[in-house]
């Protein structure tokens, strides 16, 4: 007897469909540039506020959203491995291409919030550090984002591989949140409660965060932290004559 | 006497440091034309595209007019033969394949010359609108040509 388990809670699914449209618009207005590299810059700032938020939510989400669910430890990648790992939400190969995708995607973000493509534009935070370190960055964020396509390629193998060779559905549970399983398959059915308070918070700290960075309110913070405007050398006062 | 010949020494390693040769002169100056050529550009960006509310029209003739006048100096000759090996104020990025396709360099030399002269025409008109549109056609030029001859970095 099948029973329907709640496993993905919406604000999941919402943030992995929406980083599914905003990374697409990403790449595309990235490898094209010119005239979309402002674009390019806007739809990053948005990669941030998602992943900022899945990053809180990892830990305020419901039962397998949270991070301790599916956290690739080494007991659970071994059962793993040994065939008796059980549960609802991410196995532990899943966990570690959840954490591979968001590191990946971090990394892009912070880079090229330092990028600039030579032309007219330049990211928030490229008033920070001389062109050279920029270009460098910016080297490397164009040469991560084929590590990420290759990423995102393999995430889109795999659950092909579930459907076609395990006969398992991934894509309908990311879509509806809901999965089938025997009611005597002995999985601890466990989803927990949306506390609508954590989301409000993790929601209003995620676009908080983008948007400052976005609008130069962290580099300006950091700018007079540091006093970048400050003399190279110091002055030293001379001292007193002695008459 | 061997005070008299350091000082020779010392002096013509000195003058050696400073006195670079023609490659890292062309590639010297490309540079700091380009650079010159890109601060103009970011401020016409600024007042145009980013923030209309603040376009001062003088400005931005002064800009394109600078803009203008460098991309119409000449500054093919700066791309001499063994420019894509040496240092300037930094390593030139420039590729060996821009001596490999001299017709695609000149149709993208040509291009940007022409849009970059368009572009200060524009901006006598004094309306953000037309002045955009040619920002973003001079823009696609400088694409074309990097994205061809620069290597990344």
């Amino acid at each position: 007897m099948l029973q329907k388990v709640k496993v993905w809670d919406w604000p999941l699914r919402l943030f992995h469909w929406g980083l599914v449209l905003v990374v697409t618009a990403a790449v595309v207005t990235g490898k094209m540039g010119g005239p979309l590299a402002d674009w390019h810059g806007r739809l990053g700032i948005v990669v941030l506020g998602l992943v900022v938020f899945r990053l809180l939510w990892g830990f305020v989400g419901t039962t397998h959203s949270r991070f301790a669910d599916f956290f690739p430890t080494p007991a659970r990648l071994l059962a793993y491995g040994r065939g008796v790992w059980q549960g609802l939400g991410h196995n532990p190969l899943g966990g570690l291409s959840v954490l591979a995708l968001l590191g990946l995607l971090l990394l892009q973000v912070v880079s090229g919030l330092f990028a600039n493509d030579d032309i007219a534009f330049e990211g928030p935070w490229a008033v920070l550090v001389d062109k050279s370190l920029s270009d460098r960055l910016t080297a490397w964020h164009g040469r991560l984002s084929w590590g990420l396509l290759g990423l995102i390629g393999l995430h889109i193998a795999a659950v092909g591989f579930y459907a076609r060779f395990k006969k398992i559905n991934l894509l309908l549970p990311m879509m509806t949140g809901y999965k089938r399983i025997a009611a005597d398959d002995g999985i601890p059915i466990s989803s927990g409660r949306l506390e609508p308070g954590w989301l409000l918070v993790s929601t209003v700290m995620a676009a908080g965060l983008a948007l400052s960075v976005a609008n130069g309110v962290l580099p300006d913070r950091f700018i007079r932290l540091l006093d970048i405007t400050a003399p190279a050398v110091d002055i030293e006062e001379p001292e007193p004559a002695v008459l | 006497m061997t005070r008299k010949w350091g000082l020779v020494v010392v002096t013509s390693l000195i003058s050696l440091a400073v006195q670079a040769g023609p490659i890292e002169d062309q590639i010297r100056y490309r540079q700091s034309a380009y650079s010159f050529i890109g601060w103009n550009f970011g401020k016409i960006k600024n007042q145009v595209v980013d923030h209309p509310e603040t376009y001062n029209k003088d400005q931005v003739v002064a800009a394109a007019n600078a803009l203008a006048a460098t991309a119409n100096s000449g500054l093919g000759a700066l791309f001499g033969p063994g420019t894509d090996k040496g240092t300037g104020w930094k390593p030139t990025r420039l590729k060996a394949e821009f001596f490999q396709q001299p017709e695609d360099v000149r149709t993208a030399g040509v291009a940007f010359i022409t849009e970059a002269t368009a572009l200060a025409r524009a901006a006598e008109s004094g309306n953000p609108e037309i002045i955009k549109a040619q920002f973003n056609k001079t823009s696609e030029t400088c694409k074309g040509c990097h994205d061809k001859f620069r290597a990344k970095e």
